[in-house]
């Protein structure tokens, strides 16, 4: 059964592109232009998937609103919020409203179905048991890169894909430095170094929510980021 | 900075034409004080005037004097001062006032007869000094005589003219004639005989006429006193010069002849009912004089010194507000007697005569007008009015009733009404320059906050940095604040509006760029011609060049945004430069970058935040690397007054001069065109700025020469350095 995506998005070239690319990757994609529609269409039948723009129409905030509306109605729907606005004070807005990414207009198609093609893929992960080949441990770290998750000390990290990905490409390379750029790469969005830094920020808080004492993640000034190991194991590779 | 005649100062100059009010207050008190005096001048007038009305068509008054003389002689018509002490019949004249200057001197011309035969010499070899004086009944003679020899009357003699004798005559008030003779045998008591009217042409003693005779060494002295009721107002004597035991009168010297009735002189003494009237008069407290035509005074009453002319009470002095009595009599007083004078109460005034009055007004009132005249005091230490009214009988004048005053009441006056004025007018200034610099204060103080408030409100690039507060005061002052306040206002939401242009400008542009990049990803997943494929390339790294921009603008909209939100926090300031720096050489291995940090810098902890410190670091560095010509960028970091200060410096092109305080703000790139291989928007120094700024710190950029470049100089207060 082809996924069903919904897209709600007030700018009709965008959303037609949107749909169009989606469309030939097998996707069943169905638009909508204002959150009355959205939330008609919705109310009758959820999609699997769902890529909202904040400012919709007269509404400002519409995208917000539905995406609450939404994570009322379920706790597991991704939600993705593709919007013009990159300015921090929205995108933690968002990400705190429950949406698994939140991605700026910058992002090309290709990255976008990736990330689609990656929530899908974490979504149905989930359902799956754990595979210890996707598993990846080092000290209190442990990331199940299939179903796109991480835990610290055992406790789920609740993170964004774009985080996830971000604490994957550090960890993976223990000591490495990486920087701004590389991050960008390996997480797939593209932001400006203040962003960067800003989504640095926001991973350390999560895991200084498990646990105070957190510090691996290490700002190299004028570089960029390391993973440094909590407890000297030698780094394991999946 | 030069003097500034501010608000206060000009307040202040106007404020001193308040010292105009006490010069128009003095003016006005000589003023007052002038009129004060013509009503003086009236008052004595009218004094003269009532006395002379009292006196008017009064002929016995001065019948029985000489007053109707046409005129008098001097010597012959004699003038009996009113003597105030009684005299001692002593034969000195201590006891007689001023009797230097009273006395009449006669010599050769009152010879009244002369022996042809006997004096051969020419000299005269006798001549006296006489003055007359009344006190109470008796008319008071004193004769000093100067002679060569004396001779008195020898023993046993019957004839009482064969000596130097002193001869009287006189009409008394019944018209009587008299005459009487002075001739001693020895000094001592006086033998007067009367040689008129006798039976049997003995002459009678008189002891009426009572004397000393006293011997001097230039001759003798007589002094006699006469009872009034035997002279009348005629009187004659001579002085009968014997030089021989028994000799023949040798000269004669007299006042006339006391012969006949008819060729006696006349004498005045100041008339006893003029004087009961005058005397009445001397409550007016003026000094009062009565003088006959022959300007010789017939009575006088008060004392000039006395006389002030007003009647002034003493001020009841108001003990209840002693301090101001104090500070009134300690400090005020004093101070308005440099200017003022007080009015003499010791002065000498000794014009008149006492016998014999002269001036202009006694001239005029004497031809019957009344006149009154202002005077100063010989010693010019006050001034005297005099008013003197003519005395009619029978239409002619027959004497003058002169009234004087000194000013020394209206000048107490006008003291004392110009120590209040001043007073007054001193406190008035005061509190009024109070007032006024208090006044220009406050304006002044306004004026100066709203400057303050206005300079502080915008910086030296022209941004907003606070709203001025809104002013509630009701006036002028209060309307320039609520203007500039809506001004800057005003200027606020523009400046906002400029300052979020890029940030709106990226979202509104991100919106149609995405639709022609997803349309061009659309695009280039279709089977197209070899040809189509390449402008499909182009316009993608167009739209990827527009998308760069978006991303520059924005950034500097998001730093400002996320630097409100960050905390700042201790870290190692050296630590991280020397990060920062391996850093680059990684990202610019063709430059060779030296730090130079100075000895105590080491373990510095910073208070802020790193990773903005370091992408400020990022962007000056980026700019020096960009201008480098060497290839070499310098890092140097120190500590200064409490500053750290970061200089990155680099070789290579100048700043153009204007550009360098501009080089910070946002959108300014002094980049030449033809370097411009990616987008620039000179926003990486804005940035810098920003970060510098919101750690308290500043940024500027200097040239250096020898070898040219340019410095970039970071200074941030070590406030919190533990």
């Amino acid at each position: 059964m082809s996924k069903r995506i919904a897209i709600v998005e007030d700018e009709a070239a965008i959303r037609e592109n949107y749909a169009d690319v989606l469309r030939t990757q097998g996707y069943q994609v169905q638009t909508y232009e204002n959150r009355e529609t959205a939330t008609a269409a919705f109310s009758l039948r959820l999609p699997h998937l769902v890529i909202l723009d904040i400012g919709l129409e007269q509404e400002y905030d519409g995208g917000f609103t539905l995406c609450q509306w939404l994570r009322g109605l379920s706790k597991t729907l991704p939600i993705i919020f593709l919007t013009a606005r990159d300015n921090d004070f929205d995108t933690v807005s968002g990400l705190r409203m429950g949406a698994d990414d939140y991605l700026t207009k910058d992002i090309s198609l290709p990255h976008l179905s990736a990330r689609i093609a990656a929530l899908f893929r974490r979504q149905d992960a989930l359902d799956l048991p754990t595979q210890q080949e996707h598993l990846l441990v080092s000290g209190p770290l442990s990331i199940d890169s299939q179903r796109m998750t991480i835990a610290w000390q055992q406790q789920t990290v609740d993170l964004t894909v774009t985080e996830f990905w971000m604490v994957f490409a550090l960890a993976k390379h223990p000591g490495h430095v990486k920087n701004r750029q590389q991050l960008m790469q390996d997480s797939k969005i593209y932001v400006d170094d203040s962003t960067i830094t800003s989504h640095i920020k926001r991973i350390r808080k999560k895991f200084m929510r498990i646990d105070a004492e957190f510090d691996c993640i290490e700002t190299v000034y004028g570089m960029g980021y390391r993973w440094n190991d909590p407890k000297h194991t030698g780094p394991e590779e999946d | 900075m030069p003097f500034r005649f501010g608000l206060r100062g000009k307040l202040f100059l106007l404020s001193t034409f308040l010292f105009s009010i006490p010069w128009f207050g003095y003016q006005y008190v000589w003023e007052m004080e002038k009129y004060l005096r013509y009503g003086q001048e009236q008052t004595l007038v009218g004094t003269a005037r009532a006395l002379a009305t009292t006196l008017h068509d009064r002929p016995n008054l001065f019948n029985s004097h000489a007053s109707f003389l046409p005129s008098v002689e001097k010597g012959r018509d004699l003038y009996g001062y009113q003597l105030k002490n009684p005299i001692r019949l002593d034969g000195q004249y201590r006891d007689w006032p001023n009797f230097t200057s009273r006395a009449h001197e006669y010599g050769a011309d009152h010879l009244l007869y002369r022996d042809a035969k006997s004096t051969t010499a020419d000299a005269l070899t006798m001549d006296f000094k006489t003055t007359l004086g009344k006190y109470d009944k008796y008319l008071y003679l004193f004769f000093n005589i100067t002679d060569d020899k004396v001779v008195y009357r020898a023993k046993n003699m019957i004839n009482i003219d064969r000596n130097d004798h002193l001869e009287l005559a006189f009409v008394d008030e019944t018209g009587k004639f008299s005459r009487y003779l002075v001739s001693n045998k020895k000094p001592g008591w006086l033998d007067t005989y009367r040689i008129t009217d006798l039976e049997n042409g003995i002459p009678v003693v008189t002891p009426q006429i009572q004397g000393q005779w006293l011997d001097t060494p230039q001759g003798y002295n007589i002094e006699l006193r006469v009872p009034l009721s035997m002279v009348g107002d005629k009187i004659a004597f001579a002085v009968h010069d014997v030089d021989q035991e028994q000799g023949k009168v040798l000269n004669t010297v007299g006042s006339a002849d006391p012969r006949f009735a008819k060729t006696l002189g006349t004498v005045l003494v100041p008339s006893p009912e003029i004087e009961r009237i005058v005397r009445s008069m001397r409550y007016t407290n003026s000094s009062i004089w009565v003088v006959d035509q022959h300007h010789r005074v017939l009575a006088t009453a008060g004392d000039i010194r006395q006389a002030a002319g007003v009647w002034h009470k003493k001020s009841a002095g108001s003990d209840s507000n002693s301090w101001w009595r104090n500070l009134e009599q300690k400090w005020l007083i004093p101070l308005y007697y440099m200017v003022l004078t007080r009015p003499p109460s010791d002065f000498i005034d000794q014009l008149y005569d006492a016998s014999n009055l002269t001036g202009k007004h006694i001239v005029g009132a004497l031809q019957g007008a009344a006149t009154s005249q202002w005077r100063l005091t010989q010693d010019q230490q006050a001034v005297i009015l005099s008013a003197a009214y003519p005395i009619f009988i029978n239409n002619q004048v027959q004497g003058a009733v002169i009234v004087e005053e000194t000013t020394n009441g209206i000048r107490t006056l006008r003291n004392r009404a110009l120590e209040k004025l001043f007073s007054s007018i001193l406190a008035i200034m005061l509190l009024g320059a109070v007032a006024f610099f208090l006044f220009a204060s406050r304006i002044s103080s306004r004026i100066r906050t709203l400057r303050n408030q206005a300079e502080q409100a915008i910086d030296e690039h022209g941004r907003i940095k606070q709203a001025l507060p809104l002013s509630t005061t009701n006036d002028e002052i209060g309307d320039l604040s609520r203007s500039f306040t809506t001004a800057v206002n005003r200027l606020s939401q523009y400046n906002h509006y400029l300052e979020n242009m890029s940030s709106r400008l990226s979202h509104e542009l991100r919106t149609p760029i995405a639709v022609v990049r997803t349309s061009l990803e659309n695009l280039s997943m279709q089977t197209m011609p070899d040809m189509a494929s390449a402008y499909i390339d182009r316009a993608q790294s167009g739209i990827t060049r527009l998308n760069l921009i978006l991303t520059n603008m924005s950034e500097a909209t998001r730093i400002e945004q996320m630097l409100h939100t960050t905390e700042k926090i201790e870290f190692d300031f050296s630590q991280l430069l020397k990060g920062c720096v391996q850093g680059y050489q990684q990202i610019y291995p063709k430059v060779g970058f030296t730090i130079n940090d100075g000895e105590p810098l080491k373990g510095l902890n910073f208070l802020g935040s790193p990773e903005h410190i370091a992408q400020l670091l990022d962007k000056v560095v980026a700019n020096a690397v960009e201008f480098t010509r060497d290839s070499k960028v310098e890092l140097a970091v120190r500590e200064e007054k409490s500053q750290l200060i970061l200089t990155i410096s680099n070789n290579g092109e100048l700043l153009p001069e204007q550009m360098q305080e501009r080089l910070f703000d946002s959108m300014v790139s002094v980049r030449s065109s033809k370097k411009q291989e990616q987008p620039h928007l000179g926003l990486g120094l804005y940035i810098a700025r920003l970060i510098c700024e919101f750690h308290q710190g500043k940024i500027s950029a200097s040239n250096h020469h020898d070898p040219d470049g340019v410095t970039v100089t970071i200074s941030l207060p070590l406030g919190a350095k533990s």
